[in-house]
């Protein structure tokens, strides 16, 4: 199949409205919300998190787009920024967490309980 | 605006006290590659002494009133009295971290300077938060919080700080990823034209204001209030954001429990007074009923789940959550115009919980064994025969944040209270002195334990569960003397102290 071109993906881009982009946004945020409470394995609670910061973007996007100021787009890079720390940060402690307990198993993490 | 008058707002002696700050910390690690190893010890002093020159810079530009207010770097940040108060009460806080923190990192062996690197940048950051006056700067701020603490936790790399970090860091950064979808909301609806009071420079918080008060009913900005409300009470400790508090307080390292559980905890509240009184008009909305149910959720709470701890860390982790409580009654009571100096009342009471805290949190630290998971309260026997000092400071401490007078804790309750009785809360006001009973409980059981002896029930076989007390230098016992001095003192007079925070 050959890519579509340009000129004809663009007037079905434009009715895409901004209602569609809030759905999408909050379905999103939604998903990842029930991942981090559901899944028991740590690194895809840690996808499930970064899901929720992405649906923050897009909505920061759409919003910029269509009230017609930049500071929608400008907060998106200090999320991205912000986003890249915490998962710097993050990953180093669940690796060391791993050479430890040799799990990222959520369920086997119990150590600190009353 | 255009970029020679945002660039004429960049008041950068404004913001002093957290260059310093950013300085210092900088400082430290260039000290590490300048020093002979032989000299390593000397850094953390270095910390230390320079938090201390800084406080007294602080508290003299503060007596001559001498400091910059108003709004700086284009309305991003808006300094003011009660930002004041908070710095001078987070450089306290950090000071009393590093000291802790000398003690600890002794009996490790770990790489030392990061850790009093990374306690000095989380500081100056909080000094920022309580100060932002626009979302961007908030959530730069708040996650630079909270990044330092992920590190922070887990920094003793033990299984139980490492476990205490991963809990730390999958709650709260769902916290910060509920604040943002909610910053970004906020900021969508109030840009939008099609509505009144829509402005360009929606994260702005006056301009915010000025949009939510004209749009008291619009859904889209109610649920990005609450989804911000939600990320800032995961910071205090609130219900139903508080599950994660006893396991990492356990985990962590006693003076970052501390600085989890004072700095932590006041900034949250800084941030919550700000956007409670000055940007979301609670008005009487959903978010005033929230705010009252979540507060005496959170003092019930925190005392019920506290009752039956033994862990000593635990204990406090689920006691402050109910300390939590009563700061958030007292934020609830500035939102009426009855009890505006309610701002002062919880600044006040911060200042008197930061006192009490750091002493039983310092007793801890020096009296904590190698793996540094708490002691339980039995283990406190004969505390007080032993070394009357800590004895002494642990009582008063817990006394204190009992509310038994005349220490400072009561002080701080009735104060509190009042506020609340002149907004009308009446049945949240029940239920936080039915908390304040309940405390009673087991704070006193843990005071007993540690200075009574005549409450033992079993005769004790000399050498069980006998506690190792450490010599403790003279600049230690002297800091734990002048905590529990101050909160003394403070029971009693409040006279200056009370005029300084009385923000009106």
């Amino acid at each position: 199949m050959s890519a579509l071109p340009l000129s004809t993906l663009l007037p079905v881009i434009a009715t895409i409205s901004l209602n569609h982009y809030i759905a999408v946004a909050g379905m999103l945020f939604v998903i990842g919300f029930i991942g981090v409470l559901l899944r028991q394995n740590t690194l895809v609670i840690y996808m499930s998190l970064e899901l929720m910061l992405n649906a923050a973007t897009l909505a920061a996007v759409a919003f910029s787009r269509y009230n017609g100021t930049m500071d929608g787009n400008v907060f998106v890079f200090f999320i991205i920024t912000v986003a890249a720390a915490e998962v710097a940060v993050g990953l180093a402690i669940i690796v060391a967490l791993f050479r430890k307990r040799h799990t990222v198993q959520v369920e086997e993490l119990g150590t600190l309980k009353n | 605006m255009d970029y020679q008058s945002l660039a004429n707002a960049n008041t950068w002696s404004a913001i002093a006290p957290e260059i310093a700050l950013g300085l210092l910390a900088l400082g430290l690690l260039v000290l590490e590659i300048v020093l002979p190893r032989a000299h390593h010890r000397l850094i953390p002093r270095a910390a230390l002494v320079g938090q201390l020159a800084l406080l007294a810079g602080l508290l003299f530009t503060i007596s001559r009133d001498a400091g910059f207010h108003g709004a700086s770097f284009g309305g991003l940040l808006v300094h003011s009295g009660i930002g004041d108060a908070f710095r001078v009460f987070f450089l306290l806080t950090s000071t009393l971290v590093t000291w802790m923190g000398i003690g600890a990192l002794e009996r490790q062996t770990l790489p030392r300077v990061e850790f009093f690197h990374i306690v000095l940048v989380v500081t100056g950051a909080m000094m920022l938060l309580v100060q932002s006056h626009h979302f961007v700067m908030l959530f730069v701020a708040l996650e630079t919080v909270t990044v330092g603490f992920y590190i922070l936790v887990s920094y003793f790399r033990s299984s139980t700080s490492l476990e205490a970090g991963l809990k730390y860091l999958i709650l709260g950064a769902l916290s910060s990823a509920m604040l943002t979808f909610g910053i970004v909301l906020l900021y969508g609806v109030a840009g939008n034209k099609a509505l009144p009071g829509a402005s360009a420079n929606a994260l702005g918080f006056d301009a915010l204001h000025t949009f939510l008060t004209l749009n008291a009913g619009n859904t889209v900005a109610i649920i990005g209030m609450i989804l911000v409300l939600c990320g800032v009470a995961f910071k205090v400790g609130a219900v139903p954001f508080q599950i994660w508090i006893p396991d990492v307080y356990q985990g962590a390292s006693t003076p970052i429990t501390a600085f989890l559980a004072v700095g932590s905890k006041a900034a949250g509240f800084g941030v919550l007074l700000n956007l409670v009184t000055q940007v979301f008009p609670v008005g009487d909305s959903v978010l005033r009923h929230g705010l009252v149910f979540v507060a005496g959720a959170t003092i019930l709470f925190g005392n019920l789940a506290a009752l039956t701890q033994r862990n000593t860390k635990r204990l406090m982790g689920l006691s402050g959550v109910s300390h939590a409580g009563y700061l958030l009654l007292g934020v609830t009571a500035a939102t009426y115009p009855a009890a505006k100096w309610a701002s002062g009342a919880v600044v006040f009471y911060l200042f008197v919980y930061m006192a009490a805290s750091m002493a039983v949190f310092g007793v801890l630290s020096h009296l904590a064994k190698t793996d540094d998971a708490g002691l339980e309260t039995d283990e406190f026997v004969d505390l007080g025969k032993r070394s009357p000092l800590l004895g002494g400071v642990l009582a008063v401490g817990l006394g204190s944040l009992a509310g038994i007078p005349p220490l400072a804790g009561f002080i701080g309750k009735v104060l509190l209270f009042i506020a609340a009785f002149q907004a009308g809360l009446y049945g949240l006001l029940g239920v936080a002195i039915a908390g304040v009973i309940l405390s009673i409980y087991y704070y006193f059981g843990w005071i007993k334990m540690a200075l009574f002896e005549f409450t033992r029930v079993v005769p004790r076989e000399p050498g069980a569960l006998e506690l190792e007390i450490r010599a403790m230098p003279l600049g230690g016992r002297v800091t734990l003397a002048v905590l529990g001095l101050a909160t003394l003192v403070l029971g009693f007079f409040q006279g200056p102290v009370s005029q300084w925070l009385n923000f009106g």
